[in-house]
Parts: C-alpha cells; sequence; structure tokens
C-alpha cells in the first residue's frame, strides 16, 4: 500500500486513491479502515511470531517444556475478537455498498456502453450520437452508466471512479459515477474477453457541462470534408469497400454495426481502445495489416495499395 | 473376517528369479499406497515444473512494457494451463500423496481401505494431465482462463480444441479425485486401529476426512458444468450461450459452487499438516486439537455458501451481495484464528528451527498477508475496485503458496526420511528456504500495488505507465528466484535420494504411529501396533511417565 | 462407500436439476413442457420403474433369507422392469427427435435432454450391474447370504429411482400446475 501511495504521488498514474467521484472517495475511507485493522493484525502475528520463535528456541538438552493443551478461555477470546471485527466492517462496508450503488428506481440511463471484442461503444440516449472507445461525460452530476455486451464477458473499470462492473450479454448492469472535476480518466476492461483484452483501455473525458454539451452537439453535425482529392478518393474507396459494412459513419451511407463508429474519428486521442495515439502514420500502420498492430481483432487484413491506404487515412484523418 | 498374519518372506523363493529390484513394471502395476502416493508427488513435481515453465515465460513477456516476446494467442493459453496444472495436477497429487502414504500408517493400518481403486484414482489423475497437455498438439491448449467462463468458453469465441481438452481432462482427473476421497473416508472410519477412537486421530488425519466430504460435494459441480460446456460445444447445446436461451452466469454459479471449496480443499490438508509439525518441533501438543476440527467442519460447512463472493461484480444485486459479504467475513474466522492456535503451541515450547519448522513459521506471516487480503474482498466495494486486478494475483499467489505449497514444502522436509530412509540435507535445504521465502515475497508483494494501480489481470502486456514497468520487472526476477529454488529442491530430493544420510525410524522425536515403523517402511506396515490411548501414543511409548492418557486436563 | 457414491452423484443431479429449474423461468419453457412432453405414458413407465426398485427389494430379502431361486426371480424381474422403462425412455426421445425438439433446438431441449438423460445413463449402467450380479446370482455365488453386494448395488438402485421421482416431478408434472 505504501508503494501505491507513494508511486500515485509521485506521477499522474490512476491508482484506486487516485479519487475523483464521492463513490470512489466512500470506497477510499473503507480501503484506509480496514488496511489500518488489517496491518495491526499482521503487525500481532508478525511480533508474536518473532517473540515466540526468539524466546523459546530450543536450548541444547534442555527438558522438555510444560505440555499444555488448550485453553477454553483463550479459545472463545480468539473467536469473539475477530466477531466483534466482523460485524463492526460487515455494516460499514455494507453502507457504502448501498450509499455508491442504490437501486437505478427506473432512472434513465445517461450512456449506454457495450463492450465489444475489444472496443467500447457508447450510445447516448436522448441524442443521436454514437461514439466508440473515446467516452466523454459530463462533471458535477450523478450519472448512470448502463453497461452491456455485445459479445462475451467484459468489465468496465475505471479506478478513479471508484467500482467496475461486469458487461454481461444478455444483462442489463449499471453504475452510477457522480466525476468531480474535468480531466481524463484511464481504465481498463477488468475481465478476461479474449485474445486482445489487454488492448481494451478505457478513457474518459470528462468535461464541465457547457463544453460537454458543446461536444455532443458537435458530434450530431456531419462532417464536410474539404475538397482534397486525397481524401475525397478516400471517401469513395470507404463506401464502395466492406468498410461501411462494418463501421458507421453518421451522415453518409455507412451503417455497419460490427466495428467502432467512426463518426468524428479524428477527433479522439488514442485509437485501438488506447493501443496507440491517434496519427496518420498510426492509422496508415493500421490499415496496412490490422493483424500485425492487434492481432486476433475482427478486422480482416485487407490488402489495400499503398496508394489507397493512403486515400483511406486522409480521410479517415478529416472526420474532426 | 478374521485377518491372517503371513509373515514376509526372509529370502526371495529359489528357482523363480524373482528379484526385489522395484522396476518400472512394479511401480505401474503397484496396489501399495506407499508407493501409489510416491507416484502421485512425482506426478505433482513433473507439472510443478511443467506450470512454472509457463509461468516463467510469461513473466519474461510482463518484464517490460508493450513487449513483443509472446503473442496474445500463446500467452492466454499459458496462464491459462498454469492455472489449470498449479490447481489441478500439482497441488490435489502432492496433497494426494501425502494422504494416500500417510493415512494409513497414522491411523495403524496396512493399507488403503481399496488398495486397487486407490491406483485406478492416480492412474486417473494422470491420464487426466495428460490429455489436458495433450491439447498443445492438439491445435492449442485451453486458452479461456483456469475458470474458464462462459459465453468465451463456446466454440464460436474459442473455436480451437483446447477448451474441449480442459473439460475431457478435467472430467477425467476429477474422476480420480472423487474416488480417491471416498477411499479416504472408508479407510480413516473403518481401518482404524482397534484402539484408536476418532478423538485419538492425528490432526492430519482428521483434515483429510473433512477434506474428503468437502471433495465428494463439491466436485459434482464442476462435473456437471464441464459436461454441459461440452454439450454445448459439440452438441450445440444452448446452456451457456446467451442467444440460444442460456446463461453466461450459470457457469459462473456452477463453477465457483465448485470452486469455492477448491480452495479450502487445498488448504485444509496443509493444515493438517502444521498441526503435525508445529507440536514435533516445538514439543508440545498442539494447542486446542477439538477447537482445530471444529473450526475445520465450520469451515467445511460455509464453505458452500460463499461463492457469490467471486461473483460480487456481476450485478446480482445488493441483498444477494449483503448475504455472501457476511458468510464470507464468518468463514475468515475460524480459517484465521487457527494462526493463534499453532503459535500458542509454540509458545512456552522447546522450539527446534528445522527446515520443516522453517517453512511452518515462515507460513504463519505468508498466509496472514493472503487471509487479510482475502478478507478484504469481502467488503463488497473494496472488492468492487480491487477483483479482477493483479491485487487477486497476488491474494490467491499468498495463500496458494504461503499455504499449500509451504504447507507441502513443510510436509516434505517433514516426512521425507520416513517415505525415503534418507535425510535432506540439512544445509543446502536452509538455502533453498531462504532463497524460495525470498523470490516468493519479491514476485508477489509488489503485485499488490499493481493491482490498487490498475493494472488488470490476464493481459498479454501493459502500457507504459509509471511504475508499471519498474514492478513487473521486481516481480519477474522474483519469479526466477523461486525457479532456480526449485531446481535447488529438485536437485536436494534427488541428492538424498542418491546418497544421503540414512535416516532412522524417527529422526524427529516424533508423536504418531507412522514414526514408529522403519524408515522406509517394509511392504507390510505394522505386525503389530502400539496401543493408542491419546492423540501421542508413540510419544506415550517413549515417555511412560509423562504420557498424555494419565493426564485429566485434556483441553484437546 | 456406496453411500458416499450416492451422495457425490446426488450432488450431481442437483446441479442438473437447479440449471433445468433455473431455466424452467424463462419465455417459451412451460408450453414446451406441456406441448412436447407425454405425461400419461411416462408415468406408466415411471411406475415400471419405481416397481423395479420394490423387486430388487424383494431380491434382497430372498437373499437374506437364502431363498436363492426366488433371489434370481426377483433380479430378473429388476432387469425386465428397468429395462422397459429404458425402451419407454428410448420411445419419448424418438418422437421428440421426429418433432425437431433435440439438444441443441431450444433451451427446453438442452435441459431435458441432459437431465433425462444422464438419469438414463445411470440406470442403464445399474442394469449392467444388476445383470452381472443376476449372472452371477446363477451360477451360484449367491447361495448363502453374507455378502454386501446385493445390498449396495441395492442403494444405488432405489436412489437412482429416487432422482427419477424428483426428475418427473419436476420435468412432467409441475408444468400442469
Amino acid at each position: 500500500m505504501i508503494v501505491t501511495l507513494y508511486l500515485s504521488a509521485i506521477n499522474k498514474a490512476q491508482s484506486i486513491f487516485d479519487s475523483a467521484s464521492p463513490q470512489a472517495e466512500k470506497i477510499n475511507r473503507l480501503s484506509y479502515g480496514f488496511l489500518t485493522v488489517a496491518a495491526g493484525v499482521l503487525l500481532l502475528v508478525v511480533v508474536l511470531t518473532v517473540y515466540i520463535t526468539i524466546k523459546f528456541r530450543s536450548k541444547e538438552n534442555a527438558s522438555e517444556p510444560r505440555q499444555i493443551t488448550g485453553n477454553r478461555k483463550l479459545e472463545i477470546l480468539m473467536v469473539s475478537f475477530p466477531m466483534v471485527l466482523v460485524v463492526i466492517f460487515f455494516f460499514w462496508s455494507l453502507n457504502t455498498m448501498n450509499a455508491i450503488n442504490p437501486d437505478r428506481a427506473g432512472q434513465k440511463s445517461d450512456i449506454i456502453i457495450t463492450g465489444h471484442q475489444w472496443w467500447w461503444e457508447a450510445v447516448y440516449p436522448g441524442s443521436k450520437v454514437i461514439t466508440a472507445n473515446e467516452i466523454h461525460l459530463p462533471t458535477g452530476r450523478k450519472l448512470l452508466l448502463q453497461l452491456n455486451s455485445a459479445d462475451v464477458i467484459h468489465d468496465w473499470w475505471v479506478p478513479s471512479f471508484g467500482a467496475k462492473m461486469d458487461m454481461i450479454p444478455g444483462m442489463d448492469n449499471f453504475l452510477w459515477v457522480t466525476i468531480d472535476k474535468p480531466g481524463i480518466y484511464e481504465g481498463t476492461c477488468s475481465e478476461f474477453c479474449g485474445e486482445q483484452h489487454a488492448w481494451m483501455r478505457i478513457m474518459v473525458v470528462a468535461q464541465n457541462p457547457a463544453d460537454y454539451n458543446k461536444w455532443l452537439l458537435a458530434h450530431t453535425i456531419k462532417t464536410t470534408i474539404p475538397n482534397d482529392s486525397l481524401a475525397n478518393k478516400g471517401e469513395v474507396i470507404f463506401m464502395n469497400s466492406s468498410c461501411s459494412s462494418c463501421h458507421s459513419i453518421q451522415g453518409t451511407v455507412a451503417a455497419g454495426m460490427e466495428g467502432p463508429n467512426l463518426t468524428h474519428f479524428a477527433s479522439r486521442q488514442t485509437m485501438l481502445s488506447g493501443m496507440m495515439d491517434n496519427n496518420p502514420q498510426n492509422v496508415e500502420k493500421w490499415l496496412t495489416n490490422p493483424q500485425k498492430i492487434k492481432p486476433g481483432a475482427h478486422m480482416p487484413r485487407f490488402i489495400f495499395s499503398k496508394d489507397s491506404v493512403r486515400a483511406i487515412t486522409a480521410y479517415l484523418t478529416q472526420l474532426k | 473376517m478374521k485377518a491372517i498374519n503371513l509373515p514376509e518372506p526372509e529370502k526371495p523363493i529359489p528357482n523363480l528369479s524373482v528379484s526385489n529390484n522395484q522396476g518400472l513394471l512394479q511401480w505401474i502395476s503397484s496396489v501399495d499406497h506407499k508407493q501409489i502416493g510416491i507416484m502421485y508427488l512425482w506426478l505433482s513435481v513433473l507439472f510443478l515444473v511443467a506450470a512454472g515453465c509457463e509461468i516463467l515465460l510469461v513473466r519474461i513477456q510482463l518484464a517490460v512494457p508493450n513487449n513483443h516476446f509472446l503473442n496474445p494467442e500463446v500467452y492466454n493459453q499459458l496462464f491459462t494451463m498454469h492455472g489449470t496444472t498449479m490447481i489441478f495436477f500439482v497441488a490435489m497429487p502432492a496433497i494426494f500423496g501425502f494422504n494416500t502414504y500417510l493415512v494409513p500408517l497414522m491411523i495403524g493400518a496396512n493399507d488403503m481401505a481399496y488398495p486397487r481403486l486407490n491406483a485406478f484414482s492416480f492412474w486417473m489423475t494422470f491420464f487426466g494431465g495428460l490429455l489436458l497437455y495433450f491439447s498443445f498438439l492438439a491445435g492449442g491448449a485451453p486458452d479461456a482462463g483456469w475458470f474458464n467462463y462462459a459465453p468465451l468458453n463456446q466454440y464460436n469465441y474459442s473455436s480451437s480444441p483446447g477448451v474441449d481438452y480442459y473439460c475431457s481432462g478435467l472430467l477425467i482427473a476429477g474422476i480420480g479425485t472423487v474416488t480417491a476421497s471416498a477411499n479416504f473416508v472408508v479407510t480413516i472410519l473403518k481401518y482404524r486401529v482397534n484402539s484408536m477412537s476418532l478423538k485419538q486421530m492425528p490432526l492430519f488425519v482428521w483434515m483429510i476426512l473433512i477434506n474428503s466430504f468437502l471433495i465428494l460435494a463439491a466436485f459434482p459441480s464442476l462435473n456437471a458444468a464441464l459436461v454441459m460446456l461440452l454439450f454445448d460445444r459439440q452438441l450445440h447445446a444452448h446452456f451457456f450461450s446467451v442467444q440460444g436461451g442460456g446463461s453466461a452466469i450459470l457457469w459462473q454459479h456452477l463453477f465457483w459452487l465448485f470452486g469455492h471449496p477448491e480452495v479450502y480443499i487445498v488448504i485444509l490438508p496443509a493444515f493438517g499438516i502444521f498441526s503435525e509439525v508445529f507440536p514435533v518441533y516445538s514439543r508440545k501438543p498442539i494447542f486446542g486439537y477439538t477447537f482445530i476440527i471444529a473450526s475445520g467442519m465450520a469451515i467445511a460447512l460455509l464453505a458452500f455458501g460463499v461463492w457469490i463472493h467471486h461473483m460480487f461484480a456481476t450485478g446480482l444485486g445488493n441483498t444477494v451481495n449483503s448475504f455472501f459479504a457476511a458468510s464470507s467475513m464468518l468463514i475468515g474466522i475460524p480459517t484465521g484464528v487457527k494462526i493463534f492456535n499453532w503459535l500458542a503451541t509454540m509458545h512456552g515450547g522447546a522450539i527446534r528451527f528445522k527446515v520443516s519448522m522453517m517453512f511452518a513459521i515462515a507460513f504463519l506471516i505468508e498466509f496472514t498477508i493472503g487471509g487479510l487480503t482475502g478478507i478484504s474482498f469481502t467488503l463488497v466495494p473494496i472488492d468492487w475496485q480491487l477483483t479482477d486486478t493483479y491485487y487477486v494475483v497476488a491474494h490467491l499467489h499468498f495463500v496458494f503458496i504461503g499455504g499449500t505449497l509451504f504447507g507441502l514444502f513443510s510436509g516434505l522436509f517433514y516426512w521425507f526420511p520416513k517415505m525415503s530412509g534418507r535425510m535432506l540435507d540439512e544445509k543446502l535445504s536452509k538455502w533453498f528456504f531462504w532463497l524460495f521465502v525470498l523470490g516468493f515475497n519479491t514476485t508477489f508483494l509488489v503485485q499488490h500495488a499493481l493491482g490498487a494501480m490498475g493494472m488488470a489481470r490476464r493481459v498479454y502486456t501493459y502500457p507504459d505507465l509509471p511504475g508499471w514497468g519498474i514492478l513487473n520487472l521486481i516481480s519477474t526476477i522474483g519469479g526466477f528466484m523461486m525457479a532456480i529454488a526449485t531446481g535447488l529442491l529438485v536437485f536436494i530430493i534427488i541428492t538424498a535420494l542418491k546418497t544421503g544420510e540414512k535416516a532412522t525410524r524417527d529422526p524427529w522425536d516424533a508423536n504418531t504411529l507412522e514414526w514408529t515403523t522403519s524408515s522406509p517402511p517394509g511392504l507390510k506396515n505394522f505386525d503389530f501396533v502400539i496401543p493408542v490411548k491419546s492423540t501421542r501414543p508413540f510419544r506415550d511409548l517413549k515417555r511412560p511417565d509423562d504420557a498424555d492418557w494419565k493426564k485429566t486436563d485434556n483441553n484437546g | 462407500m456406496i453411500k458416499l457414491i450416492i451422495g457425490t452423484e446426488a450432488m450431481f443431479f442437483l446441479a442438473l436439476i437447479m440449471a433445468f429449474v433455473y431455466f424452467s423461468f424463462s419465455a417459451d419453457f412451460r408450453s414446451h413442457q406441456l406441448l412436447s412432453l407425454d405425461i400419461k405414458s411416462t408415468s406408466i413407465f415411471s411406475i415400471l420403474l419405481f416397481s423395479s426398485s420394490f423387486t430388487f427389494w424383494r431380491a434382497e430379502a430372498c437373499y437374506q433369507k437364502g431363498n436363492v431361486k426366488y433371489l434370481r426371480g426377483w433380479l430378473l424381474l429388476t432387469i425386465l422392469l428397468g429395462g422397459i422403462f429404458l425402451f419407454g425412455q428410448g420411445r419419448e426421445y424418438l418422437s421428440l427427435l421426429n418433432n425437431h425438439v433435440t439438444i441443441s433446438s431450444s433451451i427446453f431441449g438442452t435441459s431435458f435432454f441432459t437431465l433425462t438423460g444422464f438419469h438414463g445413463l445411470h440406470v442403464f449402467a445399474g442394469l449392467i450391474v444388476i445383470s452381472i450380479v443376476t449372472g452371477l446370482a446363477f451360477l451360484g455365488d449367491y447361495d448363502k447370504p453374507g455378502s454386501s453386494v446385493i445390498g449396495a448395488v441395492g442403494i444405488y438402485w432405489h436412489f437412482v429411482d429416487i432422482v427419477w421421482l424428483f426428475v418427473f416431478i419436476i420435468v412432467y408434472v409441475v408444468p400442469h400446475f
């Protein structure tokens, strides 16, 4: 624990102790309380062990020690004391659990996040926005996240926000979070979901309500592609090849549901669920051979020519 | 039926070229519990090496961020096989090896109740393991994790035959496990020497008795799940496929209904071993004999009422979570309080620091750490943060290694002279102890931090986040330390077998019946058994003036 | 020993039954049960199976008394009744398969065939063992009482029948209420 605190103090990595929500804060209070008691118990055991092994080491040719078989009173004490601790922590943890994740009582979800092998889909009910991987959320409000899965079991976890929750096919799961301050919060899929489980990173961009609404509005508007012949060529290839059968770009004929929604793709900071930065070189590398970059990904290797790759890249990088 | 006392032949029967040489065929066809026990132990060593190599490869891949030493397909097979092998083909066979060797000796019997069934059980375990490992050659080992969740385990998400081999290998090995457990129960209940009542049985035997019931009740849940999965994969049934109307979470229920009792199945025998070791090396009786039995029973009963704590993050609802949080916290009490029983056993004693005892003392601290992190998971909100992270990996290794494996090591150093007739080199063994303990703590202490820092488990690589690289590197170095230590152990064992100092019948001045036989025991364990009037019959014989049965203050 | 085996097998059937009950709450399940399953003829075959428990009990009683001829007779009757039960199960399976209800057709098919299939497998295994015992009885192995084999086989056979009682009620009877 000391290592964790030290490391999280000297860098911006987000451990569970870097709470960015009241939910995470409540969990931390419980954690600190437990850690203190646990450290006390461990200390007791260590001290007793060291003391006893030193004090009672066998002396040469000593006679046999007194043969004590037990002590009923001590045994009862040994059980009662932990019982008391159990009761205290049980009720404390129950309290925290109900405070963090109360029943949703018919509340509507603010965002529906669906886990896919190996990317995140985000649908914003009430608006027409569907996006992928980079999840924008407003701060200052208690949000209800709905968590679903399109294939196997995934799990949504942003340590700074608090609890994680499984995404199970056929089930709707829910998580409450109130994000204190704007910022970028990282997390990861936390249920082994196959080959690329490691590269299903979560990036939440938390914005104050004004900026968030601006972002939401911008996402409903179709991007206009400037008159760039390469980008236009790329758009043509995109719509006429298999791209559009798996990917959607709002306002175009591309309406595929298999792969991540690419509307406003270029506005995202990373690609491939946090695997690499979103820049033209990486996009080209990916398009050239997806299986080399993220082996096992469901995007097959299309044998595009170098020109096609550059054209599609030019198109995608214009989708701001 | 009256037993007929046949004397052992003293000379080989002439003209028959029957030699005493125990060739391979003799071992393969043996129904002698001692030979079967030794075969179980060697089997566990074989698979220990296999699973160890698997995880060393994994740790190399994880030593630095964004590593490309292994591709994810191979990595996922390696970590799956590591977990599956360690639990089913290292821990269980090692435990059964000790059980099968020692239980008859400790109760004054000449063999198990069903010797041929005993052999059958061993060979089923052996072939189950082979079948599992054959998957590497047959298209790919299972790669969905050792608990193999649905729907990832379905044929459309795991199309290599690995998962099928996982199911069949475990089903076959499971038959071996269950039959062996039934054998233990009958042996313990019916084959004790006449004078030994239940309340005079060694604690190791008690733990095996309780454990065997646990196995008989828990394994069927796993078998049902495996069979259902095979039906899903091979016959296109719909138990776990959501599109077909099935339920992904049903797998988790069935698996953990087995899985949680399973962890008690691998720790109770270790508790039994420690309950033998502490009294001998402290030269005092165990503190609270009855209490330890009662806590073992409490654990066995509660074991079936806690499985949901593996599923707190699956969205079952706060009511369900609360109930199982309570039961999980409760089960922590009998599990943990025994630490104080063992401390009290040492208190006031005359402690001898043989390697067996050193592992026992180390266990006290390591298992407490593992137990405390386990209890942290019973606090649901903490579980919600830390489940499925490296914090869990740290926890499970502290209890599996710090608990089960240290128990097995302690038992090994304690009973090796009896089983082989040779002493293990004490000095080299101390080196092994320190190297292993150092390596173990190096590997796993840092993983608590990694989990809290956000590193999920079962990831084939990780981004270059601050601190992740260095902690993973430290963990890898620790892993290699353990590997070297394990290599040293194998060396120590083999040299002892070849040229070790000959062991006497009772090298440790111990208390129980197995020490009254020669080292190693002859084919027939006992011609007659010394009188049993307490839990320490051999000591009673050696110290007739201070015999246990003469005392009235038996708090046992 | 046999009781330990019964115990562990009981846990196994418990797991299968729990899965069945769990799925029985899903949408079309009950209608499948009412439409596809023939409670009338299965009841008859079930009664025959329960009778085979009775006949085995009689066989055991005769064995204890040293009444070898009757022992053999009751054993043969047990095999006959158990065999007819399996025949009846086969008939039901065939009609289900002809109606396209298979292990892969629906969640009902999956849970039905698995639960009843494993039960049938246990009946079949039991019949093999009883046949061996019957054969040995005809060869004179059980002319005098004192062996625990027939008692142990009896416990197993009664267990198989009790499991069927539960399975029959849950699978066939309950949907009618």
